[in-house]
């Protein structure tokens, strides 16, 4: 890859880390009450804490020291949801676990997508409605009813003496495989993710296909999957990068209502209990998926196209 | 010979198993797991019950909720009652091993005093104006101001000297990582999923009977009553008044009601331009049915001043608040109010009052919307608004930013009114004002005979009843939920968990 696409990127990474800090930080600030609201005898600790807490210092400097910190790998104490505690200590688990989530998913909607548009490219398919109807709905919706469809359905089967109760009902407050992986299947269908991914690899099916170099590997007797499967990397790889930041969305939004302990409800947390330091590491760490993803998408890219190594390198 | 053999045999059974810890774990449900357990930075009710499992202090409450001697053995109280000397439990250890000794007791104070540790729980210590170690089992209190039962101010927990450096606290400081306490159970591990493990104390100055309690967060509260009916958790704190049926006619689920020391009330903001007129509070006052109000959200007493009925400061001669439209319409029409057959308006405006609650008020939604409809009978609009706690305690408590709130007070054992109603009161953020109750409050403050002190608050009642500051309306019944798999449970009204040592999972 080309030196300067390489700083091209990495620039693009500072400016949006910096704008996403920059803007959670106006819009915590903006809001009404801080951190020290939360105690009881808050207006009495004010004049102490507002010091040990430097929530008397401008914005701007608070914007500044933030970032010359978090250079240094300092993402500050938790104030409020686990006071005294280092942001990265509170972040490193869930991060983790979010990650794995994410990243299950994503793969989950390029195989689920790649799958269904290889089944019906082409050619009329009542699956191809399904999915585009499926897809529409936003993430909290789907979780919402999933849940809530899935509680009913099995009360009235557990009541009835159908079947026992099942260790997952009615999904514990405990970690367990089927909470998670309700959450990963919501993200990999909600808010229209499967279905973009389903209507570009279709797309993009159709097209190789019908090019030359399919019909002459035809010709020659080769085996035709590796041709497709090489030239159906680019556009899933600009699809993956594209969604991103809507898996992390959603993510944020699943965590909340499936009651999983990820990256996603801390910050909710953070933001509703004015944890500054808590909510700007978050917001740097989630920033950072994005643009990595987005690098990675081009770095993924270029590996796989000739022509855009020849035109990275004029 | 067989029957005295079967008599031992049983005796020794029942005496085993009074001794036997219990194996099958006791989990309970938090809506927020604790931020930090450290009864220096308590901050919310699940934090101060997690304190009541792993700390102790000086005092608890026996159950008849007076005060009982914990970490004191015995004590002297000066004639004067200007002080008092404590004798210590010999033999109390810490969970890390270390002995418990006068010097814990001195630390926390001189902790919770210093005004670098920045703890919010200062005000609990407010009051001693020294502490002494006089041997390593006794300690020395000097008071600032005489105290008729100070042992019932003695109830803070207490934390080892040995895990800090100095008095000067910080949040940051390992012991959050690792609290050690002297409590009936000790925390073992803070778990991926917010989940706390605590295990009995084996060297527990009690007998300690279940092994294993787990602290669950269940964010959702909707989830909570039915993690119970599936076994999922053993204890519920508080059950939401719509779970109620649900888990009284479950066979195995057993309902615990008890009495807190909380109420309801419609704030006025007396220093607002329209509600600075008594007769515009009292006509609010008149339309409310109050009943009403409470009946969808639950069971109660309504209340008509600043205490719950149960307790000894509450004045049952001052009577209940009844509906009554035509003295409202009398008092809006003095002060210059008019009826138009639809809304009431002056000067051509119609008569309209942001109503502000906290979101965090479980059933607060209900009642505004059938307050708001009643006042919308009676020709007065109210635009409600939910408020985040940052947000309240900005708008409400800071900038005073509403014209009626809906909310509700809690108080400790000492049901002190003072930061509520007395014109320099912290949390006295409806602006009311009234010197007589000024007078009557410092006099409650200052009493050294309990009897002075019931008859100040109880006279006091029924000024600020008279004066409509608020609209009183009740306090909550509220119930907890155990599985009937817990046994020989009695539950604390404010703390919960005071008397857990006795609880066991069977």
């Amino acid at each position: 890859m080309s030196l300067r696409l390489v700083a091209h990127r990495l620039l693009v990474f500072a400016v949006t880390l910096m704008g996403a800090v920059g803007l959670v930080l106006l819009l915590l600030w903006l809001a009404p009450g801080d951190p020290i609201d939360l105690l009881p005898n808050g207006e009495e600790l004010r004049p102490v804490l507002t010091q040990q807490w430097e929530l008397d210092r401008p914005l701007p400097v608070r914007f500044v020291s933030y970032f010359g910190r978090a250079l240094h790998g300092d993402l500050g104490t938790s104030l409020a949801y686990r006071p005294g505690t280092p942001v990265a200590d509170v972040i490193a688990g869930p991060a983790m676990r979010s990650m794995v989530w994410l990243l299950t998913a994503l793969v989950l909607t390029m195989v689920w997508g790649t799958w269904l548009a290889w089944a019906s490219a082409g050619r009329p398919s009542w699956h191809r409605k399904l999915v585009q109807v499926a897809s529409i709905a936003p993430v909290f919706l789907l979780a919402h009813v999933s849940v809530n469809g899935i509680d009913v359905l099995t009360l009235s089967l557990v009541d009835r003496g159908i079947i026992p109760r099942p260790g997952w009902f009615p999904l514990p407050s405990e970690p367990g495989v089927f909470r998670t992986a309700l959450a990963i299947v919501l993200l990999a269908v909600g808010s229209g993710a499967l279905a973009e991914v389903r209507a570009e690899a279709e797309n993009a099916l159709v097209k190789i296909r019908g090019s030359g170099y399919i019909a002459a590997a035809r010709a020659r007797g080769e085996r035709l999957w590796p041709h497709v499967a090489h030239n159906l990397v680019g556009p899933l790889t600009t699809v993956a990068s594209s969604r991103a930041a809507f898996f992390v969305g959603g993510l944020v939004i699943l965590e909340k209502v499936l009651l999983l302990n990820g990256i996603g409800s801390i910050l909710w947390q953070a933001a509703v209990m004015r944890d500054y330091p808590l909510a700007l590491g978050i917001t740097v760490v989630l920033a950072s998926i994005v643009c990595l993803s987005r690098l990675l998408g081009d770095t993924v890219r270029l590996a796989f196209d000739p022509r855009l190594r020849a035109q990275v390198g004029r | 010979m067989r029957r005295i053999l079967s008599i031992l045999a049983l005796t020794s059974l029942l005496l085993g198993m009074s001794t036997v810890a219990w194996a099958i774990p006791l989990r309970y449900a938090e809506d927020r797991a604790p931020a930090i357990v450290n009864p220096l930075f308590t901050t919310t009710m699940s934090e101060a019950r997690l304190d009541e499992l792993v700390f102790d202090g000086l005092y608890t409450d026996d159950m008849e909720l007076r005060s009982t001697p914990a970490l004191v053995d015995t004590a002297e109280v000066a004639e004067d009652r200007m002080s008092t000397t404590l004798h210590l439990k010999p033999d109390v250890q810490w969970h890390d091993g270390e002995p418990f000794t006068a010097d814990d007791v001195v630390f926390t104070i001189q902790a919770m005093q210093n005004p670098a540790t920045a703890s919010t729980e200062a005000g609990r210590v407010g009051w001693i104006k020294n502490a002494v170690k006089v041997d390593d089992h006794t300690v020395h209190l000097d008071f600032k101001r005489p105290e008729y039962a100070p042992e019932d101010k003695l109830h803070f927990k207490i934390l080892p000297a040995h895990e800090f450096d100095s008095t000067t606290v910080k949040r940051s400081n390992a012991f959050r990582n690792k609290p050690v306490g002297t409590g009936p159970f000790q925390v073992v591990s803070f778990n991926d999923d917010n989940s706390i493990t605590m295990q009995r104390n084996p060297n527990y100055f009690d007998p300690v009977k279940q092994d294993e309690i787990v602290m669950r967060e269940v964010a959702d509260k909707n989830y909570q009553a039915k993690l119970i009916i599936y076994q999922s958790i053993e204890a519920l704190v508080r059950v939401l008044p719509r779970d109620l049926a649900a888990l009284q006619a479950d066979r195995k689920v057993e309902m615990y009601p008890y009495q807190t020391n909380s109420w309801w009330y419609i704030g006025f903001n007396n220093d607002g331009a329209r509600l600075h007129d008594e007769r515009v509070r009292e006509a609010l006052r008149d339309m409310v049915d109050v009943e009403a109000l409470l009946k969808p959200i639950g069971t109660g007493e309504v209340v008509t001043g600043p205490f719950v009925p149960s307790s000894p400061f509450y004045n049952h001669d001052v009577p209940e608040q009844k509906v009554d439209i035509d003295k409202a319409t009398s008092l809006l029409t003095a002060a210059g109010y008019y009826y138009d057959g639809r809304q009431w308006t002056k000067n051509g405006k119609p008569l309209t009052f942001r109503l502000a609650a906290p979101e965090t008020l479980e059933t607060a939604q209900d009642v505004v919307i059938n307050l708001q409809a009643q006042f919308r009978k009676q020709g007065i609009t109210v635009q409600p608004e939910f408020l985040g706690v940052a947000e309240w305690k900005q708008r409400v408590w800071r900038d005073h930013d509403f014209d009626l709130i809906l909310s509700q007070w809690s108080f400790d054992r000492s049901e002190d009114i003072y930061e509520q109603f007395h014109s320099h009161g912290a949390r006295n953020f409806v602006g009311y004002s009234n010197r007589k109750v000024d007078a009557l409050l410092d006099e409650a403050r200052n009493a050294v005979d309990p009897q002075k002190k019931k008859e100040a608050l109880r006279q006091a009642h029924t000024l600020i009843a008279a004066d409509v500051p608020m609209v009183f309306l009740w306090t909550l019944d509220s119930y907890a939920a155990m599985s009937v798999r817990v046994k020989q449970v009695v539950v604390h009204p404010f703390y919960f968990f005071t008397w857990a040592k006795d609880w066991y999972v069977y």
